[in-house]
């Protein structure tokens, strides 16, 4: 057998995988979205020729995404806000969680990361229910703060709270936001650093004007890789509020995508936020592919 | 200068408890989790005192068919996947690193788009693939749920792969060729063995997301005894349930856990006896001390 | 072992537009050590991976012993590489890395022991068959490399820059062994090096290749005091180039005017007319006191005085403003010389060779490529 015809069958398998389950996958959904509704079952018809695209759900969506008024675009919008205040969170805690590993910790290093990993271990199911039980009524929260006056007995945290819901998010998320952001500092060299003082730079600039720029690669990196998730998560919504008044995104499409005669709009919330996420992703995905081409010099 | 070395110490005072506060706060809840299926009451809030009711006898996770058939296909999913996902995805990588051709740009690009689109969005993608597309083999069900996680697992195999691949001259598949290896045996001889701690690791991770994945899993589930421990955590969690939900989360998270580390010290193993010289420095000197060392 | 021989013709290889190797012909005759001496990028790996089979020619003719190998793939074909950065399997020992080929060959147990053991005893690692490649030094790595490719006993071997990665003094002493290694085996020897002095003393013979085409070929002693082009003279040296008007001359013999000065020249393309280059080795440049009279003299001012141990080198700015050098060997007493004075040089005319421009620093013009190959055939 040539290499070249071996090497093509090691990768046709997962070649057909990908062409099956990721192209074809995205555009059954495209053609849900584009596609009819039965006018009997009312359940969607997929429009697999592109000749008999129809616009009608997108366009349904299109409008109740006006806005400030519309009422998708209030759910995007607070999808926004709430994944916003959640990333600065992952930023303050975050960040110099990562620096120090990355840098300050010396032989602490190891075990420190063992423990920020550990939580990624730990399923994401399993942190959330733990809060559940301490953010109930006669939770532990609870327990500490009303005799502190802080908030009135049996207060309701899971009732729809949005700052249970952001809180929820940021919990859920930091560890995935701390580990890209360690890679790239524990990357850099600290050499660098020592240049910097050398210079006669004080602690605060040599952080202002070189630790936070080269670090820019890896604040980037976890912040997408936190915010892809949290704009199509509706399980931590789910169980920390359960009210449709702290929906995000994630929460509508899953609603709709849950009765049969909405499925059609779900296909079509999923586009449009697909679109918006592409739209935002652009200058991220450029970025890393012209530091991947550096790095690759 | 002192006034500067001191002001330098402050601010590591307070990076060091920003660090020990986020790590209590990271982890607490979860080992407060765990402590509450040690509750004598039936309450997952409320400390009662202590009992082992929910981890033996009739009441415990054991004996109740809904968690343990949860773990059960929990686990099931979990292997499934490593199965399926490690040998498409090294191949895949190990015919994206080589092939010098045009197919090798999109296909790598196509490959990794389940790690740009939200969960969610690929989650529905695939529901409406399998119900509207009759497909043979995979329906809702125990079939989609694999063929969803492996869709989803497989970039993170393929990066982590490639990332190794990238590491690992050419030369050395030809120069098995060059010795009168054929190509399917410079791969299986040389390049498999070098790829050991990229494929170990993918089965880790791999495992691992598996273990943890929900959306998708939800959204390819059929009937009940598709249920997976993260679904069964997410309907049940705001329900009545006993605290041998918090049991079954906890075996979940420690059976990941053990499992991770023992993959990860097979890891350094393996990574510590294959690593790849450089171009050699003439050092012979130090070769030896070191191997007297040993 | 009996050594292959290799017949190259017309061999050509791009990647997209750039032309790698330009419908070359070389022939490797059985049992000698053939160079190919060039800077990087100027084809002679390509052409040596022509040869293994990693890299497939876009025309032309490989014939190994009178057979077309060129739709060979690599593991049928009757040669073996030492890799430049030689490439020993990290996962097996040294033992297992020279038994790889053998044990592709299905060979016996006792003859793939006794074979493993005698190339291991060619190359002096007997002693360290149950080492990993990591604890290895670099010049043992060479060697395992070497034993690795030999126990097969191919009819060619090729060596893709194999001392590259090593020190001055490892190198020097590795190249002596290569060479009486060579010997011994008896197989032809294929070699790719960019350091003139490696090519020069292992070789039988060098092609010298620049931009993928071949300049000259010939025994290192013909490269070396008779280039026939500019890039040879320049490469395999110092460049110590005189721009001269060519003249007149009785056959064998060329008049050239170097500002107000006539010299004669006895080397090179003593037929060609005009604007010429004049290559003279600094060995043969003879550095007098000012006023020494006689032919093939011209004066000069010494610009700079270099101490290098066996001798000196003086480089000496013409009074036309053009600058040579000369090497002065040493004799235990202080030159002569020093800087800032005038001298006179003497450039004796059999030192003189005339050669073609061009070659080593524009991109060749395509028929000047076609003569050099023209050229190139002939010599061989």
């Amino acid at each position: 057998m040539s290499p070249r015809r071996y090497l093509l069958a090691l990768g046709v398998p997962g070649l057909i995988w990908v062409v099956l389950f990721v192209t074809l996958a995205l555009y059954s959904l495209l053609a849900i979205a584009l596609g009819g509704i039965d006018p009997l079952l009312l359940t969607p018809v997929p429009a697999w020729n592109p000749v008999d695209w129809s616009t009608a759900n997108v366009h349904e969506v299109a409008q109740s995404l006006q806005p400030f008024s519309g009422d998708t675009w209030i759910v995007f919008q607070r999808t926004c806000i709430y994944i916003l205040l959640a990333l600065a969170g992952c930023i303050l805690i975050g960040y110099p969680v990562a620096y120090f590993t990355a840098v300050h910790a010396g032989r602490w290093r190891g075990p420190i990361l063992a423990l920020l990993v550990l939580p990624l271990l730990v399923s994401y199911m399993l942190r959330m229910l733990a809060w559940v039980g301490l953010l109930s009524p006669q939770g532990w929260v609870n327990a500490v703060l009303v005799p502190l006056h802080v908030v009135p007995a049996n207060f309701g945290w899971l009732d729809g709270r949005a700052i249970t819901v952001v809180s929820g998010l940021m919990y859920g998320w930091i560890p995935y936001f701390i580990i890209p952001v360690y890679a790239a500092l524990a990357r850099f060299d600290t050499r660098y650093l020592e240049a910097s003082r050398d210079l006669g730079a004080g602690t605060g600039s040599t952080f202002l004007h070189v630790t936070l720029p080269m670090s820019r690669q890896g604040l980037l990196a976890g912040t997408v890789v936190v915010a892809l998730p949290m704009f199509g998560d509706f399980f931590t919504n789910g169980l920390l509020s359960g009210v449709s008044s702290t929906g995000m995104v994630g929460t509508l499409i899953n609603t709709y995508a849950e009765s049969q005669t909405n499925q059609a709009v779900a296909a079509a919330v999923a586009v449009w936020l697909t679109v918006f996420l592409g739209i935002l992703l652009l200058p991220y995905l450029r970025s890393s592919a012209r530091a991947g081409r550096e790095v690759g010099r | 200068m002192s006034s500067r070395l001191r002001h330098a110490s402050w601010g590591k005072i307070g990076l060091v408890a920003i660090v020990v506060l986020y790590i209590v706060w990271s982890l607490a809840p979860v080992a407060i989790a765990f402590l509450f299926s040690f509750n004598a009451g039936y309450s997952r809030s409320t400390w009662q005192g202590f009992s082992m009711q929910w981890w033996t006898g009739s009441k415990s996770v054991f004996n109740l068919p809904i968690y343990t058939d949860a773990i059960r296909h929990s686990l099931l999913l979990a292997v499934l996947a490593v199965i399926i996902t490690v040998p498409l995805g090294v191949s895949l990588s190990i015919f994206l690193s080589r092939w010098r051709g045009i197919t090798a740009r999109p296909a790598s690009f196509l490959a990794t788009v389940p790690l740009v689109v939200p969960e969610l969005v690929l989650a529905l993608a695939l529901f409406f693939l399998v119900t509207k597309v009759n497909l043979p083999v995979v329906t809702l069900g125990t079939s989609g749920q694999v063929v969803g996680q492996v869709t989803f697992i497989l970039p993170l195999v393929i990066v982590i792969t490639i990332g190794r691949l990238s590491s690992i001259p050419t030369g050395y598949e030809e120069a098995a060729q060059d010795l009168g290896a054929s190509p399917p045996q410079s791969f299986r001889l040389v390049l498999v063995p070098l790829l050991q701690p990229a494929i170990l690791a993918s089965a880790i991770v791999a495992f691992a997301v598996s273990i943890d994945d929900f959306v998708i899993t939800q959204y390819m589930s059929s009937t009940s005894s598709t249920q997976s421990v993260p679904m069964l955590i997410y309907t049940a969690t705001r329900g009545g349930a006993t605290p041998a939900l918090n049991a079954m989360a906890t075996i979940m998270a420690v059976t990941t856990i053990v499992i991770a580390a023992v993959g990860f010290a097979l890891y350094r193993l393996l990574a510590r006896r294959e690593q790849i010289t450089d171009v050699p420095a003439p050092a012979p000197a130090l070769a030896v001390s070191r191997e007297g060392a040993l | 072992m009996a050594g292959g021989h290799i017949q190259i013709t017309d061999l050509s290889r791009s990647y997209g537009d750039v032309l790698a190797v330009n419908h070359i012909d070389l022939e490797m005759v059985p049992g000698e050590f053939f160079s190919m001496l060039g800077p990087s990028g100027c084809g002679k790996t390509t052409t040596l991976r022509m040869i293994a089979g990693f890299e497939d020619p876009d025309s032309g003719q490989i014939l190994l012993d009178g057979v077309d190998i060129r739709h060979t793939p690599p593991h049928k074909r009757p040669v073996n590489t030492v890799f430049q950065a030689y490439m020993i399997f990290p996962h097996l020992d040294v033992y297992e890395n020279v038994a790889f080929g053998l044990r592709r060959q299905r060979v016996g147990k006792d003859e793939l022991r006794r074979r493993v053991g005698a190339a291991l005893e060619l190359v002096q690692l007997e002693a360290l068959a149950k080492r990993k490649p990591s604890q290895l030094s670099g010049g043992q790595q060479q060697r395992v490399a070497l034993a690795r490719a030999l126990v097969l006993e191919p009819a060619v071997l090729l060596l893709d820059e194999p001392l590259g990665a090593l020190d001055a003094k490892l190198r020097h002493q590795l190249q002596d062994e290569l060479k009486t290694l060579q010997q011994t085996v008896g197989i032809t020897f294929v070699y790719v090096t960019h350091d003139q002095e490696e090519a020069l003393t292992m070789s039988d013979r060098i092609a010298v290749m620049s931009h993928g085409a071949v300049e000259q070929i010939g025994t290192p002693r013909e490269v070396y005091d008779e280039p026939t082009t500019e890039f040879v003279a320049d490469f395999l040296g110092i460049s110590n180039l005189l721009s001269a008007q060519a003249v007149s001359g009785v056959p064998g013999e060329c008049l050239l005017r170097v500002g107000e000065f006539l010299l004669t020249a006895r080397g090179g393309e003593t037929a060609a007319r005009g604007q010429v280059k004049c290559v003279v080795r600094p060995e043969r440049v003879n550095l007098e006191p000012a006023g020494a009279t006689g032919h093939n003299r011209v004066p000069g001012t010494v610009e700079r005085l270099v101490y290098l141990g066996s001798a000196t080198r003086a480089i000496v700015r013409l009074d036309t403003g053009q600058t040579l050098q000369s090497l002065i060997p040493s004799d235990g007493q202080p030159v002569a010389f020093e800087e800032g004075i005038a001298v006179q040089l003497e450039l004796p005319a059999d030192a003189l060779r005339v050669v073609k421009g061009g070659g080593g620093a524009a991109a060749p013009q395509a028929e000047h490529v076609l003569g050099d190959q023209l050229e190139g055939a002939a010599d061989a």
